[in-house]
């Protein structure tokens, strides 16, 4: 790997116990993450405790962390996905709680809210996509991770990767186009 | 550049050229200049998509949030222990004045003799328990 993780000097100078740069890695990583969680969750308060889970691992591996094949960045991203399948799994017991089938726009108190009915169909799209797509979405198009890195976090082909955000966004097409039914569910 | 990769690449990431595979991205933009139409058509139905997604925003976190992860990191561990250490050295001081008022307390019984107005230590109403010495006689019930 020629170019050096863009981490790595943080983590050094957290391993010295620097309070500035225990705050950096914070405000670097904390939105990420939470964004990420919440995305993958669909659920605020459960992204927030992965999200401190998270870091309570990273504490007690910045000291140790040394530069390999794989970047801070992309082990933190696999950690708090881990956290967010632990949590989906969990939920399997009410497959609908997980992912919401249709929409009901009726079921809003006012039309002027229509804005805020628009972010709720967004986010509900994205909780009705199979995890696998739902995950390589997230981390390509809002965590803005290379395909080459969204691929190799995810253990799959850069093909693959292509293949399963071509279906998800697909699926979300067919919800845009209010049908949200033709749903590839592989 | 083929048709084909160019439809894979626009249908995978969408719209934006920023978002196209870098090795890949000069090659898809020069093909969509020379074939505008086609490439047009497949722009114009992802970029309804990428509308779609970018209207989804995540609130930052919040200020709790960030301090609870700063809490629990290695540095701030500091902290607690210093709150400890008042609070014990406030527990040792107690300790020692109430021992200081005691000593005073019986030196001023020994100086004054006020312990010889206090009630003999072997009254018999003090050695009278419920397992002997009752003058209560239940016989006759």
């Amino acid at each position: 790997m020629s170019e050096r993780d863009p981490d790595a000097e943080l983590l050094e100078r957290i391993g010295r116990q620097d309070p500035a740069a225990v705050r950096s890695l914070v405000s670097r990583k904390l939105p990420r993450l939470l964004a990420l969680a919440t995305r993958m969750l669909g659920d605020r308060m459960e992204a927030e405790d992965v999200a401190q889970e998270v870091f309570v691992r990273i504490w007690k591996q910045a000291s140790r962390w040394r530069e390999g094949e794989a970047k801070f960045d992309t082990w933190v991203h696999r950690v708090a996905l881990n956290l967010c399948y632990d949590r989906l799994r969990g939920r399997r017991e009410d497959p609908h709680d997980e992912m919401p089938e249709e929409i009901d726009p009726t079921a809003l108190p006012e039309a002027g809210l229509e804005a805020r009915a628009q972010d709720q169909r967004v986010r509900d799209a994205l909780a009705a996509l199979p995890p696998r797509q739902r995950e390589a979405l997230v981390l390509n198009y809002y965590q803005e991770m290379s395909n080459i890195d969204a691929a190799a976090l995810m253990g799959i082909t850069v093909d693959a990767l292509e293949s399963l955000l071509a279906r998800a966004r697909r699926n979300l097409r067919a919800q845009l186009a209010g049908s949200g039914l033709s749903k590839d569910k592989s | 550049m083929t048709p084909e990769r160019f439809h894979q690449i626009v249908e995978a990431y969408g719209a934006e050229p920023r978002r196209w595979p870098q090795q890949d991205r000069a090659a898809a933009q020069a093909w969509a200049e020379t074939h505008r139409e086609q490439a047009d058509a497949l722009l114009a139905q992802a970029a309804g998509v990428d509308a779609w997604l970018a209207a989804d925003k995540v609130a930052p976190p919040g200020a709790a949030l960030f301090e609870l992860v700063l809490d629990a990191a290695p540095g701030r561990r500091t902290a607690p222990r210093r709150r400890l250490w008042w609070s014990g050295a406030a527990i040792a001081g107690v300790g020692l004045m109430g021992g200081v008022a005691g000593a005073f307390a019986v030196s001023f019984f020994v100086l004054t003799g006020a312990a010889q107005q206090l009630p003999p230590v072997h009254e018999s109403s003090y050695l009278t328990s419920s397992f002997g010495g009752s003058s209560a006689d239940w016989s006759d019930e």
